[in-house]
């Protein structure tokens, strides 16, 4: 007869040598199998064995930021998905919602995270980032202002900001794929 | 025809009274498995329902409504998480 206690015994010293895998990366390895990435986005993993660090790229096929290829790191500590992942845009762009330091305003990023969501989650929420920039919740004020009065002019900014060349002063970097 | 029982063995199997093949939000491990911090199923790593109707590991649960971000909500609907009685 199989001796339930026993195995649960044995079950728990073992449970006191400090696990290999952390509770994180179980959790980001099944958000990863069951990502269904867009022809639109591209993760690469810089370090195979690391999958709580790797980079995305973002090609919008329409909207004002077509044309370009947007890169972001994503850090995941191993409090996830308690806590959410660390989004950073690593170009400098004129964007409503980003920051030049690359700061992302992504509710379901900050205030909203849950741990329920996973990446794919964000992942859908940064795509709409670029496809509906949003003037409401800025980061970059003068950004926001510019799609919220002209939305004509925010356009040749965005333009022209993904060519490297200057709006308002600031240089910007060229996106251009 | 007479048998005479020598010896017996009993098999016995439990679930946790959820929908079949429903996973936990939290760690996305089935329910009748446990939270990625344990080891053993069942009552070492049991279920947590809320009012709200929404079920967790326990363990899971606990561990986010710890975080600050999470204002003591249920991870689900957002709303005051009220342990079920």
């Amino acid at each position: 007869m199989i001796k339930i206690w026993s195995i649960k015994k044995d079950n728990s010293s073992a449970e006191k040598k400090k696990p290999k895998v952390s509770a994180a990366q179980i959790r980001v390895q099944k958000d990863l199998t069951e990502l269904a990435l867009p022809e639109t986005m591209q993760m690469t993993f810089p370090d195979e064995h690391d999958l709580l660090n790797f980079n995305l790229s973002i090609t919008p096929d329409e909207g004002f930021y077509r044309g370009g290829i947007f890169r972001f790191t994503f850090n995941i500590n191993n409090n996830y998905p308690h806590d959410p992942p660390k989004v950073r845009c690593i170009q400098k762009i004129y964007h409503p919602n980003i920051d030049l330091e690359g700061n992302v305003c992504l509710n379901i990023l900050r205030e909203d995270w849950k741990p329920v969501l996973n990446l794919n989650s964000v992942l859908v929420g940064l795509q709409y980032l670029f496809l509906e920039p949003n003037a409401d919740d800025p980061l970059n004020k003068d950004a926001a202002e510019d799609l919220r009065t002209n939305r004509k002019n925010f356009e040749y900014n965005v333009k022209q900001s993904m060519r490297g060349k200057d709006v308002k002063g600031v240089y910007f970097e060229n996106v251009l794929s | 025809m007479k048998v005479k029982i020598k010896s017996w063995n009993s098999v016995a199997i439990w679930k946790w009274d959820v929908p079949n093949e429903e996973v936990c939000g939290i760690c996305r491990v089935a329910f009748d498995g446990c939270c990625s911090t344990c080891k053993t199923p069942g009552d070492d790593c049991p279920l947590i329902w809320g009012e709200c109707s929404h079920v967790f590991h326990m363990h899971c649960l606990l561990r986010w409504l710890a975080t600050e971000g999470s204002r003591g909500q249920c991870p689900m609907d957002r709303k005051a998480w009220v342990t079920a009685k």
